[in-house]
């Protein structure tokens, strides 16, 4: 008798451990019967962490008895760990209230109605006050899917001592930007005593998308069309094919390296980088013996356009969200004017607020205003489609056969049907 | 007598019955373990393999019939994947084999210091593969100034490889550090083998003149059989299984070169987020290591 019961005890135990945990639904009102509003974000530095910790506090205060703001940092690794998060909430239908997002995702989430417009969050002059450039990447069909602090932009770093020393000059302003044949030669001349003309982002991943659709736009087309339902005809146009292969030329000429080691530029190891406004204080802090510049993204030899990649991570507001006035006053406070200028300042990026540069006037000085003007004046943010996951996989992919002995045009191809197979399973219907 | 004798019967019956039932009580928790966590997710997996499922979507899972399996049919990619998985198993089994017993061989002596060596070959093995994976990318990197091996080679005076950027070589450099990483726990499953056979046998053999060579065929090998069959057979299901490294050091590059079923599962299932097509892969790949691993059994079976 007594084996039974402990047989049963133990089965009941075993049972129970392993289901502790699931089946758990995402918390919206506490035991004080404050709305329980919860953000989910990548894990971050250390000063962005802090930066959640004390505004959280200060919102709890401020809205002491009404809300409660809570944050679950989580690990972004390469950002398909969080992606594979986030399906997973979604497919158990328990998203937090708001979740942040990177740029080109907005579209995916949005098209697939797991987030919500927001139009309404902010006034007219409120919104004026944002860049467009990140108004355009988190606006879908018409309506904006999420808000921003930060922009990113990308230009062209150069090492002063080793430019000097070869004669090289540099553009003065973004009219006269390199075109890629003047960057081309300025890498051929620099290649030499295991140094690399050039490092073109090689992440194998979305850096690659990132960068490089630049040269894309630059050259007169894009990756996908306006309303973001094909890429044939725009991925492997013309004008893309030809883009690729002024690429592969520079990796192919060994000028830039396929498989970079890290901090190639910092460690004096490629003459000149694309590089993201991010590493200007990475530069200043950790590598000050490195006498460099930056210069604006080079363009298109021919009827070029004048452009630079944007984007970065955004917060938007999920469908399973329950206290729509509680999650709206989060959003607001999280995207004042002081904190999208505390978060700018604490992440070493540049703000999406036009007032924020009043206060953080050093990008009101070389070299941070080189990518604020980028910003304001060149800004392209990446594809606004449903199909975007597909997209960047497969152009990164497409990116490495080319570099690797592939044809371009027949990479390309492929991977603009693979874009178009997508969105014509998933969207085109909707 | 006789009474006595019924009672002991039906005292057997009851204990039988109570014994039966205590026995399902105690696998209790292991069959809704495993229902939970294996049998209920591989019906689900069958059952999404019939569905346009966009992970996205699931309020919108669509039954489809056979499409998935029809496009799977005719999708490159897969086949692709199908072959370079197999590829790499049929040469990493028998490469992580040898290398496993040579390096137990090496160190099965009871000569002083042989457990530094022991300790040696077994940390690979205790090591994540993510970090190995790591560490072996920049050993590859395929410019001289930068990559170990290469500036081995260019030191050689002999040209320097792509490694991991090329095609051609991409998947054997995965080959040769999975059974570098791998070869130290296959090692100690023979080291473990190696001390059951006695030494008299070793001894017998020396007397009826047999020399080292001699007796490693016919004594070693023919006391580890037992052992080599389960080392292969377990190898053969890790192998089927390849992801890290791929997911770390190549993305399935270049050139396809080193997409293998288990990165395509995941590429197409959470990547591309297309649930449904990636079930149905998931689905295929579940039969063709079953009736590896049953083929495998049967073969054994017969010797």
């Amino acid at each position: 008798m007594s084996k039974r019961v402990v047989a049963v005890l133990l089965a009941a135990v075993m049972v129970s451990g392993a289901f502790t945990g699931c089946g758990k639904t995402k918390e919206r009102v506490n035991e004080e019967g404050e709305s329980v509003i919860t953000v989910w974000s990548p894990s971050d530095e250390p000063a962005i962490e802090e930066w959640w910790l004390r505004k959280i506090e200060e919102f709890n205060r401020l809205y002491e008895g009404e809300i409660e703001l809570r944050r679950e940092a989580i690990v972004r690794a390469d950002s398909y760990a969080y992606e594979d998060k986030v399906n997973a909430a979604i497919t158990s239908d328990d998203l937090p209230d708001i979740l942040y997002v990177d740029g080109p995702n907005v579209s995916i989430y949005a098209a697939n109605e797991v987030t919500i417009p927001l139009d309404d969050y902010f006034s007219k002059e409120e919104w004026d006050d944002f860049f467009d450039s990140s108004k355009q990447q988190n606006t879908y069909d018409g309506n904006i899917y999420a808000v921003g602090a930060t922009e990113s932009s990308v230009a062209l770093y150069y090492n002063k001592d080793l430019l000097d020393e070869a004669g090289i000059d540099i553009p003065e302003s973004k009219e006269d930007a390199w075109t890629w044949s003047e960057y081309y030669e300025a890498a051929k001349k620099l290649t030499k005593d295991g140094v690399v003309g050039t490092n073109i982002i090689m992440d194998k991943g979305e850096g690659l998308s990132y960068v490089l659709e630049q040269f894309w736009i630059s050259n007169g087309t894009d990756f996908v069309n306006e309303e973001g339902s094909s890429a044939k005809g725009y991925l492997n146009s013309a004008e893309g094919i030809e883009a690729a292969k002024f690429l592969n030329s520079l990796i192919q000429d060994g000028y830039a390296n396929i498989d970079p080691i890290q901090k190639e530029f910092h460690n004096g190891r490629a003459a000149t980088m694309l590089g993201g406004s991010w590493e200007v204080a990475t530069l200043e802090k950790d590598y000050p013996d490195l006498n460099w510049g930056v210069t604006y993204f080079p363009v298109a030899d021919k009827d070029s356009i004048l452009t630079s990649p944007t984007g970065d991570w955004a917060a938007s507001v999920t469908k399973n969200v329950q206290d729509m006035d509680a999650v709206k006053e989060v959003m607001r406070f999280l995207f004042s004017e002081e904190n999208v200028t505390t978060y700018a300042q604490a992440i070493s990026k540049p703000p999406t607020r036009v007032s924020s540069y009043d206060v953080l006037t050093e990008y009101n000085e070389y070299p941070r205003s080189i990518f604020k003007e980028q910003l304001m004046e060149t800004g392209h943010p990446r594809p606004r489609t449903p199909s975007y996951s597909v997209l960047t996989a497969e152009f990164a992919e497409a990116m490495l056969d080319i570099f690797t002995g592939v044809d371009p045009e027949e990479a390309l191809n492929a991977a603009a049907e693979a874009v178009d197979k997508d969105y014509n399973k998933y969207y085109a219907n909707d | 007598m006789i009474r006595r004798k019924g009672g002991f019967v039906v005292q057997k019956l009851v204990n039988k019955a109570s014994e039966r039932k205590a026995a399902y009580i105690f696998i209790f928790p292991a069959v809704v373990l495993l229902a939970a966590f294996l049998i209920y997710p591989s019906l689900q997996t069958i059952r999404y393999a019939f569905t346009d499922y966009n992970i996205m979507r699931p309020d919108r899972i669509v039954f489809c019939g056979l499409n998935n399996f029809i496009e799977l049919f005719r999708d490159k990619d897969f086949w692709i994947a199908v072959k370079n998985t197999l590829y790499f198993t049929v040469l990493v089994v028998p490469f992580q084999t040898v290398l496993a017993l040579a390096l137990a061989l090496l160190i099965s002596s009871r000569r002083k210091g042989v457990s530094i060596f022991r300790a040696a070959y077994f940390s690979p093995q205790v090591t994540s593969m993510v970090v190995v994976a790591i560490l072996w990318t920049v050993m590859y990197n395929s410019s001289p100034d930068s990559g170990l091996l290469n500036a081995l080679l260019v030191n050689l005076g002999l040209e320097p490889c792509g490694f991991l950027n090329d095609p051609d070589t991409a998947m054997n450099s995965i080959i040769f550090m999975s059974a570098w990483q791998g070869a130290g726990y296959q090692m100690m499953i023979f080291l473990a083998g190696l001390q059951g056979i006695s030494p008299e046998q070793y001894e017998a053999a020396s007397i009826d003149g047999a020399g080292k060579i001699a007796s490693f065929f016919y004594v070693t090998l023919p006391g580890l059989k037992n052992v080599i069959q389960y080392v292969v057979m377990i190898t053969v299901i890790q192998a089927m299984k390849l992801f890290t490294q791929p997911y770390v050091m190549t993305k399935g590059g270049p050139q396809n070169s080193t997409r293998t079923l288990v990165y395509y599962i995941y590429e197409q299932g959470f990547q591309k987020r297309n649930f449904g097509y990636a079930c149905a892969v998931a689905a295929i790949f579940f039969v063709i290591v079953i009736s590896l691993s049953l083929g495998m059994k049967k073969i054994i079976k017969a010797d």
